[in-house]
């Protein structure tokens, strides 16, 4: 059996070990766009503070998976699955190839969601989403600090990432202006008395947070970046981060099922009975994404089982928190996950 | 010079530094990696005490 995984990060490095580690004899590709090898997402929010981020938040070189005789192909892009034939088309810088498969995992994760009024300024804002993002924006952060300055960063997005993001570029001495939408941060995630201490934690690093925000455009003004709301402050990096929008377009284009995610039954499998789904794309039955790494490595290690015999009961939730990485903040309540 | 040893969650990267402990989850400064209980979850991702490696 032939079994092929798309998606290099926590679902699908977590399946394919696990799997080989339970079958000796089947074949494992592990098809990705990712160049440096398995990373912690986790860990991009402290993409400023830790100097030598961009090397150790690589857990696993992919070298480490082939060595374990899990193929993989990576800085490649799957452009079409054939669900007749069996078969996904790959298309990388100096190839072109064709890859049947026996089941094919699709564990391809989420990107930044850019709120449409913003598409049209992409090439004036960052996002952070993956390590290419990060080494983009500590690029641009390095050319102010070899003059001796500190940027000015505008954030757009009072969430999770906004959030984690502001502490750790205002620890890092940068100077951070947070907008957000709704009257309280993460709101989503957090009971109001923790959103206030949050504020608070945010205010006393430094951070200037302006809540009830509607940003209406971005205007490039020389070498600055304008963001617009009643007022207009201009800014030397601006990034947006309004949550995010898992992969579907591959398996929208291949005719499986989708909502917000890639629909699946209880068994993580799509609409396709040769063709799975885990981690951030996958919406399980109850209408629900588990966007967090211990569902998505409980999934991913489940779902191993289940295809090598060893489990019959279908996936379930296991009990979750999660804690965001805001330097000094400490939730009193648990987090709405 | 200490004997104090650090540990590294393979999944999200968390360091565990025995020197400093993590008192957020109630390990004290000073507890050595084998005294800290099975059931004891890395404080980011939350896998289990089984995940971490000991770091070079």
């Amino acid at each position: 059996m032939h079994i092929v995984i798309i998606g290099s990060g926590i679902a699908g490095v977590s399946f394919a070990e696990k799997y080989r580690a339970l079958s000796a004899e089947d074949r494992i590709t592990l098809v990705t766009k990712e160049l440096d090898g398995y990373y912690s997402r986790p860990l991009l929010s402290r993409g400023f503070t830790k100097a030598d981020i961009e090397q150790s938040i690589i857990l696993k070189p992919f070298d480490k998976l082939r060595a374990s005789n899990i193929n993989v192909l990576c800085d490649v892009e799957v452009t079409a699955v054939n669900r007749a034939a069996k078969s996904i088309a790959i298309s990388g810088s100096d190839r072109e190839l064709t890859l049947q498969y026996d089941k094919l995992i699709i564990a391809q994760g989420s990107a930044a969601f850019i709120p449409p009024p913003f598409r049209p300024y992409e090439k004036l804002f960052f996002c952070l989403n993956s390590l290419v993002d990060l080494k983009a924006l500590r690029k641009f952060r390095q050319g102010f600090l070899n003059r001796n300055q500190q940027p000015d960063w505008a954030i757009v997005g009072g969430g999770l990432i906004g959030c984690e993001v502001a502490s750790d570029l205002a620890t890092a001495g940068d100077n951070v202006t947070l907008f957000h939408a709704m009257d309280r941060l993460m709101e989503r995630q957090l009971a109001p008395e923790d959103s206030a201490l949050l504020l608070k934690v945010l205010q006393d690093s430094g951070v200037k947070v302006l809540l009830n925000q509607a940003v209406q455009e971005f205007i490039k003004e020389e070498d600055k970046v304008c963001v617009k709301t009643e007022a207009t402050a201009e800014f030397d990096g601006l990034l947006v981060a309004c949550g995010f929008k898992p992969r579907t377009e591959l398996a929208e284009l291949a005719g499986l099922e989708t909502g917000r995610g890639i629909k699946v039954n209880p068994y993580l499998q799509t609409s396709d009975e040769s063709i799975y789904a885990l981690g951030d794309v996958a919406e399980l039955p109850n209408g629900k994404l588990y966007a967090f790494i211990l569902p998505i490595r409980n999934q991913a290690l489940w779902l191993a089982e289940f295809l090598a015999g060893q489990k019959q009961e279908s996936w379930t939730p296991p009990v979750f928190t999660t804690k965001a990485k805001v330097h000094g903040f400490e939730a009193v309540h648990p987090y709405n996950v | 010079m200490s004997d104090y040893k650090k540990y590294q969650c393979g999944v999200c990267g968390h360091i565990y530094d025995e020197a400093e402990g993590d008192p957020d989850t109630g390990i004290a400064p000073g507890t050595l990696w084998k005294d800290i209980p099975d059931d004891w979850r890395c404080p980011e991702c939350g896998v289990e005490k089984s995940e971490y490696d000991l770091m070079a």
